[in-house]
Parts: C-alpha cells; structure tokens; sequence
C-alpha cells in the first residue's frame, strides 16, 4: 500500500495468518478493504478491515486502537457489532451477495475475509456509458432484489446501497458488496450509524435513529441507482428534496417518468418513481411488492403519480418528516405549491367565514368575496405558472439529455478513431518488431554460419599441421632407420647393449652437425638420449639452454641435464644449475615431474 | 597469462623513474625496491593459484591429451615453440594478452593496479600511482606437460611473461602475471582443454 491516499492503511505484503496484504481497494467510515491473496488456497481474497476513522487509528505496532480512553467503549462495541455481523453474513450464500468467507481478529481489530468479485464496478460502468438500457438494467436490478431479499429475510438492511457497491462480474452477473454498514434493524437503535451516499440514501437515513429504516430504505438506494442509470445523474440528494418540498427552494425531484420517458418503459419508470417517493411509507414496504412493480409495470395501489398535479387545495399534504404511524395516502411528490394553494384557499376561505365584518356589511362581504376570488385566481395563476416552470425544467432536462446524447456519441466516435489509430500503431510496431527480430535472427544464423566455417577452417589447419608433424616425423624416422641401417653396417662389438650404442649415435650426431645437419645430429642425439645415454642426454641439454638449431627452451635443457646428472654426468650437475636460476619454480617442479615420470622410457 | 605486468613494470620504471627526475625525490634503488616487491607479491600468489588449479587429470590416454592440449592452445592464439610428445613437454607462446582478449585484459588491470600501486607506493612513494598495466612489449610462454598417470594422463600448466626486448635498464626482469590475469587464464586454457578433450579434468 504505502499509497499516501490510505495514510491508515497497512503495507503491501503486510501478512495476517495466510493473508498478504496486496494493495487497497478502498476505504470507507468503518474500514479498509484490501485485495489480498489466501497462501493456503492461493485466490485473491477481499479482506475488509474494521477501523472507524472517527474513533480508532492505527499504531505503529499495525494494532488498532481508540483514538481515546471514552472512545474505547464505542469502539470495542462496534468490533463485536462487525464481527456478529460478518458471522451472520457467512451465512449468505446467494450468488448476488457478495460472500463472505471468514472473519477473524487481529491486531486489536477484526478482519472479514470475503470473496474477491472480478469485473467492473456499475458506477464505473455508468460513468463510462452514462445510462443503460432497460433489459441490461433488468439484468442488474433483479438479481440483487433476490440476493437482498435473502438479507432482508434475515433481518438486516444494507444501508448503502450505489452504484460503487455493485459489481458487475465478468458473466455480466451483478453482485452486492460492502455490507460493511449493515446493521441489525431490530431492536437495535443503537446500532445505527449515518452512512449516506447524498443522492442514494433516503431522507430517513439521514435524521432517523433507525426505528423507521427497513427494506423501503434499501428500496429507495435501488431506487435511486436505478434512476442514475436511466437519467445518468443521481437524483436530488434528500436533504435538498426536504428543502423543495417544504417550499423553501424549487428543488423537486424530476420524476424518472417524465426523464425517461420514450426511452424506457411506463412501468419501469413508475417503479423507479415509486422507489423514490420521499417518505418512506409511501415507498414499496418490501422487495417482493416492488419486484412485481417493476416486472409487471403495474402502479402500486394508493400512490399518487408523482408527475401530476392532482392535489386538490383541500387536502393537505402530511406533514414532514412523518413519522411511522401516520401514513398519507396521497402522494407530496407533485409541486408543493399546489398543496401550499389549497392550504392558503383554506385558510382565506376560513378567515373570511370567521370575519366579523362578513356578516354586517354586504357590499364589504361583495368587495371581499371579490377580492377573494381575486386571490384564489392568483393563486391558481402562481400555481399554473409553477406547473409551466416544472415543465420547462423537464423540457430543459431533456433537452440537456439530447446534447449529452450528442456529446457522447462524438466522443465515442473520437474514442474509436483514436483506438483503431492506436490499434494500427500497435500492429505496425509488431509488425516492425518481427522484422527486426527476423532480421536478428538471419544475422545470428549468418554469425553461427561464420563461426561454424571459422572452426572448421582452425579444424583443417590443425589437421593440416598434425598431418605434416606426422609426415615430418615419418622423415625424421626415415632419416634415423637410415642413419641406424648406416650404423649398423658399421663392424661392431659384439656386445650390443642399448647404452653402448650410445657413443657411436654420439660419434654420427657430431659428424652430422659438422655437415650442418643439425636435424639429423639432433635426431641422432635424442635416439641416443632416450637409450639413457648420459653423454647424449647433456648434449641435449646443452643445445636445448642454447637454442642451437632449435628454440630455446631452459625447461627442456633442464630436463636433459637433470637425466645425465642423475646418470653421473659432472659437467651436466653444473649446467643444470645455470640453466635452473632461469626458471620458476613452478617450472623447476613441472620439470621434475617429467624428469621422474620420465627416466624409464627415457633409459629405454 | 597476465602479460602486461612485466610491460607495466617497465612501464612503471619509466613513470617512476620520470616522477624521480621531475621530484628529485626517488631513487633508483626505490625502484628497483619496488619492483622486487611487485614480483615477489606476485609470484606469492602465481603459486598458490597454480598449486590450486594448476594441474588436472584427465581419463583419455597421453597421446589423446597431449593433441588436445596442443590444439586447445593453438585455438586461444598460441603459437607453438616447441614440442616433445616423448617427453610429454609443449611449449606456446604469442604477444601478451594472448591468451587472453583485451576486454579481458581490461578487467585484469582494473582488478589488480590498486594492488600493484600500493605495493610500489612503500618504495617509491606517489610516482607508484603512475604505474599501469600495458601488455605491450610482452610475450606470454605457456609450457604445458602431459604425462602418463593412473586413469588417464595428468596435464600441468605453467606461464611466465617473456620481454621481447630486454629492458635497458638492467632493473629485475623475472616478472610474474598478475593474480587476477593468471585466474582467468588459466580458466579460460582448461576450460578450453576440457572441450577438445571432451572430458572434465579433476583438479589435482
């Protein structure tokens, strides 16, 4: 993590038991989900860790702790109230509730392990096509309506339901996440913490102590996502629809039929309409009735269409906020100012009923029903003027709709130019890159090809020069047969023992070097060496330290005179010494190796 | 095998001697002090590296390791001087760095200068860091022996470095390879044997 954006947030690799951390996935007022990976399972995990910024913070030691000592109590409170909860949402296992696998305590706090959803978040999803259509809309809503039904069952409400809470699978299969603010709605006022998302949560969620939250509160956060989906805006937060509906600013929600309409079906729309009715009793109690709404499109029973303005001047609105026992038949949702008519028309009408001067003076009473029905004429122009702006507002929002329309199918031609420009980048660059590569490839296979010839050139020029060490050898002991058969038909003693050869190979190698030929007296010389002369073996030596009619080479003259002095020879013992101050001592022992392994077939 | 010691030696000397006549400071019994000191550093260590892999024993007959090793050297750019299969003795030489490349002789100074410079310092003082390595000048001897042993034949290598000229100014001249060169060569010659002979050699 290390991401400044999550100042609370634990490491990346950050380990709990099998857990490591990865990165943040968010952060909400209870918490901070993380993606992380189950070692034991290895599958990417979400792991929601419960740390209210508003009471705890993170320690040093990766321990949560209240911020302080009176804080302590509410948070200790709250970690048992997420673990109950985590517990109890385990046992969910609806396709479209998110899952939740585990949930443990840790460093001071509580962890909720829960599956990890791939895929795209819907307001990710919105925010890229700004509206869906409706049977793709159908698709998202009417899966969550089971999986929430399931959890309404239960006893729980979710309390936070948006777009960003709802994840749209890979298989186009939407589920709902983050029950992070999931409370048990019975019997608990406590247990209610102000979690809104302006524009999803109703009115209720932001006053009430939790008595008269329940399903119809999740109904109308669906309600409202479903609006943002068709209208692509959220509705008017509900703090804002309380200040237009109590008169003290225009703001009235425009109804999702009037925005919708031509583009989505009636009875979608009055559903979404009905969703969203401000109080909650005038609002679906339950997603069974509200999912017959939305699939059969009929109009709940009771409600006033919220786009008309049917309000008679007699019948007052009730009064808000309601509360849960009393329960208006009649819709507020229609301009306000109509109700404020039929209140003011009351009470004029009240007002001159109870005049004491109505009763005495006819031309006063004439003068003020006169004036009267003036003010009830203004009132209704005020009214109709009211109706005519509401309609302008909606003709402005359509309008407003088209050129959006207009503005986003520019930009989704721009968008594609620009991805087939980029496409063809990419195919050029590959196309560019195989090239180099089989350009690469045909100068590799070219450089092996030399080096193939190279090494077979060095292979034939050093059998060339074995074939020519071996010719030349084949002379050199042609030349020696020779000089041998030569010494041979010399007369000589009968005694023929290998050393006594030695002084006439001797004799023969001098009269040779006196020819100058000095290959042949060398020849002669090593033939008589290799019997173990030792007069020939110093002579070696000697032509060996001097480079006479070959390199010169001390290692060599050293192992010839180190033989003839083994054998005796005095002149050889002093010349081994000269010769032996010109070399290493690592020479000096490589010789003597030679000299060692040697001396038996060198006395052959 | 490290050449260009024996050429950056004499190199040094000119430095050295360059630096005494310029400072009027170091002698030439200071240089000859350090050269003395720099080869004996450096044989210290040629023995101990060729004591470890020097000498190797191969499972193919001497007849066999002694044309492997003869074109082992041939192929690093060895010339042969001289050969005796009865003895089992082979003698190559070529110009310093040979058997080394120059990249290869570049890491060999970058390595051991310091080493050369410091130990010339106790002598000469500052002028020793002046000293460089250059293979100029130099021929590398590589005498190899390939002699019968039990399994096989047992191959030993020795290097020296060998002037083509021989310095003027009658300063030592026995100079030995630096550690770091006779690592690599020697790496590089057995490595190379071992391919022609197509055997691993066992150290000895």
């Amino acid at each position: 993590m290390s991401d400044p954006s999550y100042p609370d947030a634990l490491p990346a690799q950050h380990r709990l038991h099998w857990y490591a951390l990865e990165r943040v996935l968010g952060q909400g007022g209870f918490g901070i989900t993380y993606l992380a990976r189950d070692s034991n399972l290895d599958q990417a995990v979400a792991i929601k860790e419960y740390l209210p910024v508003e009471v705890a913070t993170r320690r040093p030691d990766a321990s949560v702790r209240s911020r302080t000592e009176d804080q302590g109590e509410r948070y200790r409170w709250g970690l048992d109230r997420f673990i109950r909860e985590a517990r109890t949402l385990a046992r969910f296992d609806h396709p479209n509730i998110v899952r939740v696998l585990s949930v443990f305590e840790h460093n001071n706090t509580a962890y909720m392990v829960m599956r990890f959803e791939e895929g795209e978040n819907l307001a990710a999803l919105l925010e890229r096509r700004r509206t869906l259509p409706e049977d793709e809309l159908m698709r998202v809503v009417l899966p969550i309506l089971d999986g929430l039904e399931l959890v309404h069952n239960a006893g729980f409400i979710h309390r936070d339901i948006k777009p960003d809470n709802i994840h749209i699978r890979d298989d186009g299969s939407p589920v709902l996440l983050d029950f992070g603010s999931a409370r048990h709605s019975l019997g608990h006022a406590r247990t209610v913490t102000i979690l809104v998302a302006p524009g999803y949560a109703p009115f209720e969620q932001y006053y009430s102590s939790g008595e008269n939250q329940g399903p119809w509160t999740d109904i109308y956060s669906l309600g409202a996502t479903c609006y943002r989906a068709i209208a692509g805006i959220a509705p008017m937060d509900a703090i804002a629809r309380s200040k237009g509906i109590l008169g003290s600013t225009r703001e009235i929600l425009i109804p999702a039929a009037t925005i919708g309409s031509g583009r989505y079906s009636a009875g979608l729309l009055k559903a979404i309409d009905h969703a969203l009715e401000f109080s909650e009793k005038d609002r679906p109690q339950s997603i069974a009735e509200w999912r017959r709404e939305l699939s059969s499109g009929s109009k709940p029973v009771a409600r006033a269409a919220p786009s008309t303005i049917s309000v008679t001047p007699a019948t007052a609105p009730r009064p808000f906020p309601a509360s849960p026992a009393a329960a208006p038949a009649a819709s507020i949702r229609g301009p306000l100012i109509w109700a404020t008519l039929g209140a003011v028309v009351a009470a004029v009408v009240v007002v001159l009923m109870l005049q004491p001067w109505k009763r005495g003076d006819e031309t006063d009473a004439t003068k003020e029903k006169y004036k009267s029905s003036q003010e009830e004429a203004r009132l209704k122009k005020d009214a109709e003027d009211a109706a005519k702006g509401q309609r302008d507002e909606a003709a402005r929002l359509a309008k407003a709709e088209q050129e959006k329309k207009l503005v986003d199918e520019q930009a989704r031609l721009e968008t594609e130019a620009k991805k087939k420009a980029e496409e063809a980048k990419a195919r050029h660059a590959a196309e560019a890159k195989k090239k180099a590569e089989a350009e690469k490839a045909r100068l590799d296979a070219q450089a092996r090809k030399k080096a193939d010839a190279d090494r077979a050139e060095a292979q034939r020029k050093h059998e060339e020069e074995l074939r020519r060490a071996q010719e030349a050898k084949k002379a050199e002991d042609a030349k020696l047969a020779s000089a041998a058969a030569a010494a041979a038909a010399v007369p000589k003693p009968p005694a023929p023992s290998a050393p006594a050869a030695g002084p006439d190979l001797i004799k023969q190698a001098e009269e040779a070097s006196k020819r100058g030929n000095d290959a042949e007296s060398l020849a002669l010389y090593r033939k008589a060496a290799s019997a173990g002369n030792a007069e020939a073996q110093y002579r070696l030596g000697e032509i060996y330290a001097a480079g006479r009619g070959v390199p010169q080479n001390n290692s060599q003259a050293y192992i010839w005179l180190s033989l003839a002095a083994n054998a005796g020879h005095a002149g050889a013992k002093s010349r081994r010494e000269q010769v032996v101050g010109t070399l290493q001592p690592a020479e000096i022992r490589q010789a003597d190796q030679v000299v060692s392994k040697l001396r038996p077939s060198a006395q052959r | 095998m490290r050449v260009g010691a024996a050429r950056a030696i004499r190199r040094a000397s000119l430095y050295v001697l360059a630096a005494v006549l310029a400072q009027g400071c170091a002698s030439k019994e200071g240089i000859r002090c350090a050269i003395t000191d720099i080869n004996k550093e450096f044989q210290q260590q040629y023995e101990r590296i060729l004591a470890e892999k020097g000498n190797r024993r191969f499972t193919v007959s001497p007849v066999d390791a002694f044309a492997g090793t003869r074109a082992a050297l041939f192929r690093l750019g060895m010339r042969l001087e001289t050969q005796d299969p009865d003895l089992g003795l082979l003698s190559v030489a070529a110009p310093a760095p040979t058997p080394l490349t120059q990249e290869e002789w570049k890491l060999v100074a970058q390595a051991d200068l310091p080493m050369m410079q410091q130990l010339a310092a106790r002598c000469v003082g500052l002028p020793a860091y002046l000293l460089k390595f250059e293979p100029e000048g130099l021929e590398i001897v590589i005498t190899a022996t390939i002699l019968p042993a039990q399994g096989g034949s047992e191959i030993s290598l020795t290097a020296r470095m060998r002037q083509v000229t021989p310095p003027p100014s009658g300063m030592p001249r026995r100079e030995y390879a630096p550690p770091t060169g006779v690592h690599k060569a020697l790496d590089k010659l057995w490595e190379q044997i071992e391919r022609e002979l197509g055997v691993k050699g066992r150290p000895i």
